[in-house]
C-alpha cells in the first residue's frame, strides 16, 4: 500500500493520493502538459523549474527511465533535457511499477525517488485540469501523510510557512542558469548562449550542426563576449524577473549579429525590444500547439511550454510578427523588419514533441554562417 | 510530386463507396463515406453517390445527393459519368475498391475523356504506393528504411529472391485488400504455396525479409494542398509484427514508444506524405526494432483506411470529415473542428485515456477454416474501448467483443496442458488473449509468455497483474464467505473494503464478472449451493454492495484537447479511474438511450446501425435527447454529428444502469441494435427501464420458441413440427414421425456451425459424433425441413398490436439457405396472391398476439399456397434497409415514431406501387477464409450485402449479383450440378448457355447427363488436377456447383472445386434456383439494350 499524500490547492480544495517518488514535502504552480510522451524531457525541463507539473496522459512512465547523466554529452543523454527534475512535484493518474524498453534502468517511481522528487498518483488529473482552466494561478501543496522534508529547489524553500510557493514571485533564472561560461561543440560558426535555462536539445542540435556554442551564465556582461551570433535559451518563470538580461539584449540589438531566441528567450527579447509581456490564463504546455508563419497558408504543429506571453497592443515599428497561434491567435514569434534577429515562443529544438520546426534552427545557422562571410 | 489540384468551379462530384462489406473492407467506409457526404453537402456540393451497398448511411436518399445503387466499377462509373456529367470524382473515401476502379479509370482515360477531375490524393501516387518496387524505390530515395524485398512476377522469381534475402520470408501481394494471398513462408515449399496464390490474384507479389517480433505501430496523417500536415495520432499493436493489423490488438496512443521513438516515426509519415503529394487523409505503418530502436516502413494507405476509422473514433478528430474539406482545396488551418468548436483542424489531438481495439472473428461459423492468425486478415469486425487505464480499456474489450460478462475471466483453456498453452502462444489464433491469461494463472513468467508471443512486455505485465486481481478476488469471496454461501454472498460483499472495491473496479472488473469469478471460486470449494447461485443475480447484488460504500464511475468527455478548452463535445466513456465527471450542458430535453448492434459479426452488421441512426434521427427531430450507447468504431451511430449523447461503451445491464442513472431517464430503445440488445431487454425492463417499442413480454414471447409455438397453435398458424429432445431415444422416434430431412438446433455447440439438416441416418450419425451433443443438460431442438419450399419474409412496423405498414419479400433460392445469405427480391416475383394474401393475415394475427409495437420481420415457408410461419424477430432486422430503399419507406423511422408513441399515418403502403424490383445479393468473404467450404446453407456465412433497383427483376438481378462478384461469364462455365433432381432443373440453363456460344465444361455425372440430354459438354473424369486446373488458367469464369449430399467424398470433392473458385477469385454459384435465374436474366439481357443508370428515389415521406 502506498503512503497517501495530500494536495491542497490554493482555492482551497483539498485531494488525496498515493506517494510515487520521495516523500518529500514541496509547493509550487500547478501546470499541466497534454504531452502523451516525453515525461523524462518535461520533468528535466528547467522551464518546469517550482511548478507541480500534472500530466493529463494518464498512464505516465510506461518506458521507464534510462540511466541519469551527470552532464551534458551530444548522445548519450537522450531522454533528459537538464542533469535533474526540475518541477517541484509531479501529478499523473496512474505510473508503471516496471518498465522494459530497452533504454529504461529505472521506474518513474525510483527515478524520483532518487531525485528527491515527490509525486502523486491516483487523483483525477482530468479534474485538476479542469480547475487550472478555471482558477487563474492556481499553486498547490503537496504533503505526504507521515513525516517528509521539504524539497529544495537550488537555494530556494518550496515549502515555506502557511502559503503556496510561486515560481513566478522570484528571480528563478539564477537557480536554473549556468555558474560559469562553457564552451561545447566545436566549429567556425560561434554561438553564444544566454543561458535562462537552457535544454538539452538545443545544444544537441547546434553541436551537431556544426557549431560552437558557449553557455553563458544569464548575467554575463555580454560587451565581454565573442561571437558569431547570439541564442537566448528557454527558461522558468516571468519574462520580467529576469534580472539585468532585458537589458543586456537591448545592448546587443545595437549590433548586428545573427540573434534567435526561444521560449523564455523570445519573450526577453519582446520586452527588450518594447513588446509588453501579461501571464496567461493557463499557458501552453503541450506536444500540438499549431502556429502559422504570416503570410503564408503554412502552419506547423510545435512544443510548447510557457506560462506568460507576448501582448499584441503596442507593438515596436521595426519588430513584425512572425508566427501566430492557429487556435487563440496569440503572438508566437517575432522579426525585426531589417536586422537578422528572431525568436520564437514555440520550441524548434522539441524533445519532447515535434520536430515540424527545426528548420527555425538550420536557417539560423546558415543565416549565421552567411553573415560570416 | 506535384498537387494537380486546380481550383475551378466544382459544383457536382462523384463520391465512390466501396460495395457490399466483406472482410477487410467493411463497416468503416460507410463510416468514412456518410462523415464524407455531408461534409461535402456542407460545402454546398451536390453528390453523386456510387455504392450497391443499400444497407449503409451513406446510400440514404438525402436533399443534395444522387444515390447510384450500382457496381462500382469503371464500366458503371462511366455510365453515370456520362448521365451526371460531374466535374470531379473522389475516391479516397470508398476503400480498396473504390481506389482500383479511380486508377482503372484514369488508365481507361475515361476521366480525361469527360473532363472528370480526381481530387484528393494524385492518381500516381495511388500507382506508386501499390506497386511495392515503385514504392521502395521512392523511399530510397527519401533515406527511409524499408524491409530487404524483391517484387516477383513469377513463381521462380519468388523462390530466387527468398534466397537471396533468407528465410523466414514474408509473401505481399499487391493490389489486394486486406493483405490477400500474403503470409509468411520458412522454406521453398511454404513460398511455392504462398507465391501462387497470390500470383493468381495479382500480376506482382513482394518477397520480403521477415520482421516476426518486431512492434507494429501506424500514424493517421492528414495534409493539405499547401503541405500543411498532421498526425492526427498513432497507434501500437499489442500484437508483434506477424498478424495482420486488422487481426491485431491495438491500442491507441501507442504505450510502450518513447519521445524519441514517437517523434521519429511521426517524422517519417510525415515525410513520406509531403513526397507523395497527399492531400487528405493518408496511413502509414512502421516495424520497429523492440531491442534497438530501428525502423522500417512497412506500407501506405493513401486513403481513408479501417485504420482512419480507428484513429477517428479514438482521438475523437473527424477524420473523414476534414479530409473531405481538404480535398476540395481548403486549408487545414481555417477549418474548424467540429467536435471541439474551437480549435483549428490544424491540431493534434491530446488524448487522456486509452483505447483498445479488440477485433471480432466469427471464425466458428465457416465449417474447416484454419483459426490461425498471419497475415492475411480474418475478423469481421471490431469493437474498441476506452478507459483511463490498460486493464480497465481491455477489460471492457474483452466483455464488448465477446458479448459474455465473464470477459477475461472466461477460461476458454481451462483444460489445455501446459505444453498445449504454450503452444496457444506461439501460434496465435482468434482466441490467444484468453491463452495468454489462462497461462499467467498457471504462473507462467512474464519472461517466457514474452518469448512465445513476442508482446511487449509492458502489455503483458498488466495482464499478469489483472491475473493477480483476480486471485485476490478468490481470496477475498473464500475468507469472507466461509461456510454458509448463500447467506453470507450479500453480507461478505458488504465486507469488502472500499478500497478494495476501487481496486476491483478500476482494473475494469464487471459486477458480473466478479460475480462469476465467485461463484467459480465456490464451485472449486465444492460448495454444493454455489450451482444455484445465479451470476446475474448475484452481480446486482454487487452493485448495491459497492454503491453502498460509493463505488460508482464517472463520466469523461472526449474532446480532443485532453481538457485543455471547455468542449461542447458529446463524446463520452465511463471510467473507475476518476473521482468527478464532465459537466454536460443543460438541454431540458428528455432522454432516450438507443441500444447500438456492438461488433459486427456474421448476421449482425451494417444494416443495423442504419437502423440505429434512422432512429436517432427521428429522435433528434422530435426534439428528444437521443444518447447512443454502442462500441463498434466501424460505425456511423458513433460519429460524433449522430446523436446529442455518444456513450463509446459496453451494451451491458451494468453499464446501461450507469448511463441511465447519469442521464436521469429510464427510456430506452432495444429494438434497432440487433440480437444483442434485444437478448438484454429483459434484463433491463426488469431493473427499471420503459422499453419504448415492444414490451419484453413480447419479446420473450417471440424469442421462446415454446410460448410462440403456443401462440402460433391459438392462432391456428401452422408452423413446421418441431419438438425438443434431450436424448438419442426421442430424436429418432420424431424423425420416424416426420421424416427426414430435419433442421437439428444444439443449445451446445462443440465445433463447427451450429446448425444442420440431416438428410439421412449416415449424416445424422456423422453430425452427432462431430458437432453435437445430446443430453438432460443440452437439449437440441429438431425440427421438419421442408424441401423446395419458398422462404418468404414481411418486414413492417406494428403500433399496439395493428400493422402501420408491412411488405412481403422473397427469397430466389429455395428454404435452406439463411435469410441473410439468401437472394431476396422485393415485390415477390412468383408468388400467388392467395399466398400473399395467407402472409399478410398471418402478419396481422401474430402482430395481435404478440401485441407487436413496433418494427418486425416474420419469416414463413411456402409449399403449394400453403404457409407455415419460421419464426417472428420482434426488433428491426437485417433486410429493414433493404426493403425501405426499395420501396421508399424508411421502416426504422416509421418504428421510431411508433414508438414515441405518435400514430403515423397508416401508410398501407403496396408493394404493387413501387417503381423499380429491388434485389438484395449476399457478399461472402471466402477468399480469405482457408479451409472453409464456400457452400451456403442454414448457417449465415456472408460478410455483407449488395442491393440494386431496376425497372425488371433481372436486370436488378443482373446489378446485384454483379455488384457481388459475379459477373456475366464470358469464357466459359463449369458445372457440377448435385442431386439429378437439379441436374434436371439445369437444362434450361444449359440451353441458354449454348445458345450465348459459352462453353459448357462439367464432371462426370453432370457431364454425362447434359450428353445424354443432347448437350455439347466437356466432361471432366474425376481428376481433381485437370478439374482445378480449368479455374486456374481461367479457362472458366464461372463455376456453379452445387453440393449433392453430405456425404464425406462429395463433399471433399465438390469443397475442393468450390474452395479452388472462391480462393483464385472465380465466380462460384452453388445454389441451383440461383443459377436457374441468373441464366435467364443473362438471356434477357442479351435481348435488351443496355440499362440506362437510375437513381434511387427518395423516402416516399420526405417528399
Amino acid at each position: 500500500m502506498r503512503q497517501q499524500v495530500t494536495l491542497q490547492l490554493s482555492n482551497g480544495d483539498v485531494f488525496h493520493g498515493g506517494l510515487i517518488g520521495a516523500p518529500m514535502k514541496a509547493s509550487g504552480e500547478l501546470v499541466f502538459t497534454t504531452a502523451m510522451v516525453a515525461y523524462s524531457e518535461s520533468l528535466t525541463d528547467p522551464s518546469y523549474f517550482g511548478q507541480i507539473l500534472v500530466f493529463t496522459y494518464p498512464l505516465i512512465g510506461n518506458y521507464g527511465v534510462p540511466d541519469m547523466p551527470s552532464g551534458f554529452d551530444v548522445r548519450s543523454t537522450i531522454g533528459f533535457e537538464s542533469n535533474k527534475v526540475h518541477a517541484s512535484a509531479v501529478i499523473v493518474a496512474s505510473d508503471s511499477a516496471e518498465a522494459f524498453h530497452w533504454t529504461s534502468r529505472q521506474s518513474l517511481h525510483n527515478w524520483l525517488l532518487a531525485q528527491g522528487v515527490p509525486g502523486i498518483v491516483g487523483i483525477d488529473t482530468r479534474h485538476l485540469v479542469h480547475l487550472i482552466r478555471e482558477s487563474k494561478n492556481l499553486l498547490a501543496k503537496v504533503t505526504p501523510n507521515s513525516g517528509g522534508e521539504k524539497r529544495l529547489l537550488g537555494s530556494l524553500d518550496t515549502y515555506e510557512g502557511e502559503g503556496f510557493f510561486d515560481p513566478n514571485d522570484h528571480q528563478i533564472i539564477r537557480e536554473v542558469s549556468s555558474s560559469e561560461r562553457k564552451i561545447l561543440g566545436k566549429g567556425k560558426c560561434r554561438i553564444a548562449l544566454i543561458d535562462c535555462g537552457v535544454k538539452w536539445n538545443i545544444l544537441r542540435q547546434l553541436i551537431e550542426l556544426g557549431c560552437e556554442v558557449e553557455l553563458l551564465p544569464y548575467d554575463t556582461d555580454l560587451k565581454s563576449v565573442d561571437c558569431s551570433a547570439w541564442l537566448i535559451s528557454n527558461g522558468p518563470g516571468n519574462p520580467e524577473q529576469t534580472g539585468g538580461v532585458i537589458g543586456e539584449v537591448k545592448e546587443i540589438y545595437e549590433g548586428d549579429r545573427p540573434i534567435l531566441g526561444i521560449c523564455l528567450g523570445h519573450q526577453i527579447m519582446c520586452l527588450a525590444a518594447g513588446f509588453k509581456t501579461e501571464r496567461m490564463a493557463f499557458g501552453h504546455r503541450s506536444h500540438n500547439q499549431p502556429v502559422y508563419l504570416l503570410g503564408s497558408k503554412k502552419a506547423y504543429i510545435t512544443s510548447q511550454n510557457h506560462g506568460y506571453m507576448v501582448k499584441d497592443e503596442d507593438r515596436p515599428d521595426d519588430w513584425e510578427v512572425w508566427f501566430r497561434n492557429v487556435n487563440d491567435d496569440s503572438i508566437e514569434g517575432i522579426r525585426h523588419k531589417s536586422k537578422p534577429f528572431r525568436s520564437v515562443q514555440f520550441h524548434p529544438e522539441s524533445a519532447g514533441g515535434p520536430r515540424d520546426t527545426a528548420w527555425i534552427l538550420h536557417q539560423f545557422v546558415a543565416e549565421i554562417k552567411r553573415h560570416a562571410k | 510530386m506535384q498537387n494537380n489540384f486546380e481550383n475551378r468551379d466544382i459544383r457536382k462530384v462523384i463520391l465512390l463507396g466501396s460495395g457490399g462489406l466483406s472482410i477487410g473492407q467493411a463497416g468503416e467506409f460507410d463510416y468514412s463515406g456518410t462523415q464524407a457526404v455531408k461534409s461535402l453537402l456542407e460545402e454546398g456540393l451536390e453528390v453523386i453517390i456510387i455504392n450497391p451497398n443499400i444497407a449503409t448511411v451513406q446510400t440514404n436518399p438525402r436533399k443534395g445527393t444522387k444515390v447510384y445503387l450500382y457496381p462500382v466499377t469503371p464500366y458503371w462509373v462511366e455510365q453515370i459519368i456520362k448521365k451526371e456529367k460531374p466535374e470531379a470524382i473522389i475516391g479516397g473515401f470508398g476503400g480498396q475498391t473504390a481506389l482500383n476502379c479511380l486508377v482503372k479509370l484514369e488508365e481507361a482515360k475515361v476521366l480525361q475523356k469527360y473532363g472528370v477531375q480526381n481530387l484528393g490524393t494524385p492518381i500516381e501516387t495511388l500507382v506508386m504506393t501499390e506497386d511495392r518496387d515503385k514504392f521502395a524505390k521512392h523511399l530510397q530515395s527519401l533515406d527511409l528504411p524499408i524491409p530487404p524485398s524483391l517484387a516477383c512476377n513469377t513463381l521462380e522469381e519468388s523462390l530466387a529472391a527468398a534466397k537471396k534475402i533468407g528465410y523466414p520470408v514474408i509473401v505481399r501481394a499487391a493490389f489486394a485488400l486486406g493483405g490477400l494471398g500474403s503470409g509468411f513462408a520458412k522454406n521453398d515449399e511454404e513460398l511455392s504455396k504462398l507465391a501462387s496464390t497470390a500470383l493468381s490474384n495479382s500480376p506482382q507479389v513482394l518477397v520480403e525479409k521477415s520482421l516476426k517480433g518486431w512492434k507494429e505501430v501506424e500514424y493517421e496523417v492528414m495534409r493539405d494542398q499547401y503541405g500543411n500536415a498532421i498526425t492526427i495520432c498513432n497507434m501500437e499493436n499489442f500484437d508483434a509484427l506477424g498478424i495482420h493489423t486488422g487481426d491485431s490488438i491495438v491500442v491507441c496512443p501507442s504505450q510502450s514508444l518513447t519521445d524519441d521513438e514517437y517523434q521519429k516515426l511521426r517524422k517519417a509519415s510525415l515525410k513520406m506524405v509531403h513526397s507523395f503529394g497527399v492531400i487528405g487523409e493518408c496511413n502509414a505503418q512502421f516495424a520497429l526494432c523492440p531491442e534497438t530502436s530501428e525502423f522500417y516502413v512497412i506500407e501506405v494507405n493513401a486513403r481513408l483506411s479501417r485504420s482512419s476509422a480507428l484513429a477517428s473514433k479514438a482521438s475523437g478528430y473527424p477524420i473523414a470529415h476534414i479530409a473531405a474539406k481538404v480535398v476540395l482545396g481548403n486549408d487545414l488551418i481555417s477549418l474548424r473542428n467540429p467536435v471541439t468548436g474551437i480549435t483549428s483542424a490544424f491540431y493534434e489531438p491530446a488524448l487522456d485515456y486509452i483505447t483498445v481495439k479488440v477485433p471480432r472473428w466469427d471464425l466458428i461459423k465457416f465449417q474447416g477454416a484454419n483459426r490461425n492468425l498471419g497475415s492475411t486478415m480474418k475478423s469481421v469486425g471490431e469493437i474498441m474501448a476506452i478507459g483511463r487505464n490498460f486493464p480497465e480499456a481491455i477489460q471492457k474489450a474483452s466483455r464488448m467483443v465477446t458479448e459474455q460478462e465473464g470477459g477475461l475471466s472466461q477460461r476458454v483453456f481451462r483444460d489445455l496442458s501446459e505444453e498445449q498453452l504454450a503452444k496457444q502462444l506461439e501460434e496465435p489464433t482468434d482466441t490467444r488473449l484468453y491463452a495468454i491469461l489462462e497461462s499467467f494463472r498457471r504462473s507462467f513468467s512474464l519472461e517466457r509468455v514474452n518469448q512465445l508471443t513476442r508482446i511487449d512486455k509492458w502489455f503483458l505485465a498488466h495482464l499478469k497483474a489483472l491475473i493477480g486481481i483476480e486471485f485476490q478476488i478468490k481470496d477475498t469471496i473464500r475468507e469472507s464467505f466461509g461456510e454458509s454461501v448463500e447467506e453470507k454472498l450479500l453480507l461478505g460483499f458488504d465486507s469488502v473494503s472500499t478500497e478494495t472495491w476501487k481496486q476491483w473496479k478500476s482494473w475494469g472488473f464487471g459486477d458480473q464478472q466478479i460475480a462469476m469469478v465467485a461463484i467459480e471460486e465456490l464451485k472449486a470449494g465444492s460448495f454444493a449451493k454455489a450451482k444455484s447461485i445465479d451470476a446475474a443475480e448475484l452481480s446486482l447484488n454487487i452493485r448495491k454492495a459497492r454503491n453502498a460504500k460509493g463505488i460508482r464511475p464517472v463520466v469523461k468527455k472526449i474532446d480532443t484537447t485532453a481538457a485543455e478548452y471547455p468542449s461542447p463535445s458529446n463524446y463520452l466513456y465511463v471510467t473507475y479511474e476518476g473521482q468527478f465527471s464532465d459537466k454536460l450542458p443543460e438541454d431540458g430535453k428528455q432522454g432516450v438511450i438507443i441500444l447500438g448492434g456492438g461488433a459486427y459479426r456474421i448476421g449482425t452488421s451494417v444494416e443495423f446501425d442504419w437502423c440505429a441512426v434512422s432512429c436517432s434521427e427521428n429522435l433528434q427531430k422530435a426534439g428528444i435527447r437521443s444518447i447512443i450507447v454502442n462500441c463498434n468504431p466501424e460505425t456511423v451511430s458513433t460519429d460524433f454529428n449522430c446523436s446529442d449523447r455518444l456513450y463509446f461503451e459496453e451494451l451491458s445491464l451494468e453499464r446501461i444502469l450507469d448511463i441511465a442513472e447519469f442521464e436521469g431517464t429510464n427510456q430506452l430503445i432495444a429494438s434497432m441494435g440487433g440480437q444483442l440488445p434485444n437478448r438484454l431487454a429483459r434484463g433491463l425492463a426488469a431493473n427499471g427501464f420503459k422499453l419504448l417499442g415492444h414490451s419484453s413480454e413480447t419479446i420473450d414471447m417471440a424469442e421462446n420458441r415454446s410460448k410462440f409455438s403456443a401462440l402460433l397453435d391459438e392462432l391456428g398458424i401452422e408452423q413446421p413440427t418441431w419438438t425438443a429432445v434431450s436424448n438419442l431415444e426421442q430424436l429418432n422416434s420424431f424423425i420416424e414421425s416426420v421424416g427426414f430431412p430435419v433442421l437439428i438446433r444444439p443449445s451446445y455447440v462443440l465445433s463447427g456451425a451450429a446448425m444442420n439438416v440431416v438428410y439421412d441416418h449416415e449424416s445424422l450419425k456423422l453430425c452427432l459424433s462431430q458437432a453435437l451433443e445430446i443430453s438432460q443438460d443440452y437439449p437440441i431442438v429438431v425440427s421438419q425441413f421442408l424441401q423446395g419450399a419458398r422462404e418468404i419474409e414481411l418486414d413492417g412496423v406494428a403500433s399496439k398490436g395493428e400493422i402501420v405498414t408491412s411488405i412481403v419479400s422473397e427469397h430466389i433460392e429455395n428454404a435452406g439457405i439463411h435469410s441473410g445469405d439468401a437472394t431476396t427480391v422485393v415485390p415477390a416475383q412468383r408468388l400467388f396472391v392467395e399466398t400473399v394474401r395467407q402472409v399478410k393475415r398471418a402478419g396481422r394475427l401474430i402482430a395481435k398476439g404478440l401485441k407487436l409495437n413496433g418494427p418486425f420481420n416474420i419469416q414463413f415457408l411456402a409449399v403449394d399456397n400453403h404457409i407455415k410461419v419460421i419464426e417472428c424477430n420482434a426488433r428491426a432486422a437485417r433486410s429493414f434497409p433493404f426493403i425501405s430503399k426499395s420501396v421508399g419507406l424508411n421502416l426504422a423511422t416509421v418504428a421510431t415514431e411508433v414508438m414515441r408513441g405518435e400514430k403515423p399515418k397508416l401508410s398501407r403502403y403496396i408493394e404493387d406501387e413501387m417503381p423499380y424490383v429491388g434485389v438484395k445479393a449476399a457478399m461472402f468473404s471466402f477468399t480469405r477464409l482457408q479451409g472453409a467450404d464456400p457452400v451456403t446453407g442454414v448457417e449465415m456465412t456472408s460478410t455483407g450485402e449488395v442491393g440494386c433497383l431496376a425497372s425488371n427483376f433481372e436486370d436488378a438481378l443482373l446489378l446485384a449479383l454483379e455488384a457481388s462478384h459475379i459477373p456475366k461469364p464470358q469464357k466459359g462455365v463449369l458445372v457440377s450440378a448435385g442431386m439429378e433432381k437439379e441436374k434436371i432443373k439445369f437444362l434450361p440453363a444449359a440451353e441458354i448457355l449454348r445458345d450465348m456460344n459459352i462453353p459448357i465444361y462439367a464432371t462426370e455425372g453432370t457431364g454425362k447427363f447434359l450428353q445424354e440430354h443432347g448437350f455439347e459438354v466437356t466432361t471432366l473424369p474425376w481428376d481433381m488436377d485437370q478439374i482445378l486446373s480449368l479455374i486456374r488458367n481461367r479457362t472458366v469464369d464461372l463455376v456453379l456447383n452445387c453440393p449433392k449430399n453430405f456425404k464425406a467424398t462429395e463433399l471433399s470433392r465438390g469443397s475442393t472445386i468450390r474452395q479452388t473458385a472462391s480462393q483464385l477469385g472465380c465466380s462460384l454459384l452453388t445454389n441451383m434456383e440461383k443459377i436457374i435465374v441468373f441464366i435467364k436474366a443473362l438471356k434477357y439481357h442479351e435481348d435488351t439494350k443496355p440499362l440506362d443508370p437510375l437513381p434511387l428515389p427518395p423516402y416516399r415521406h420526405d417528399l
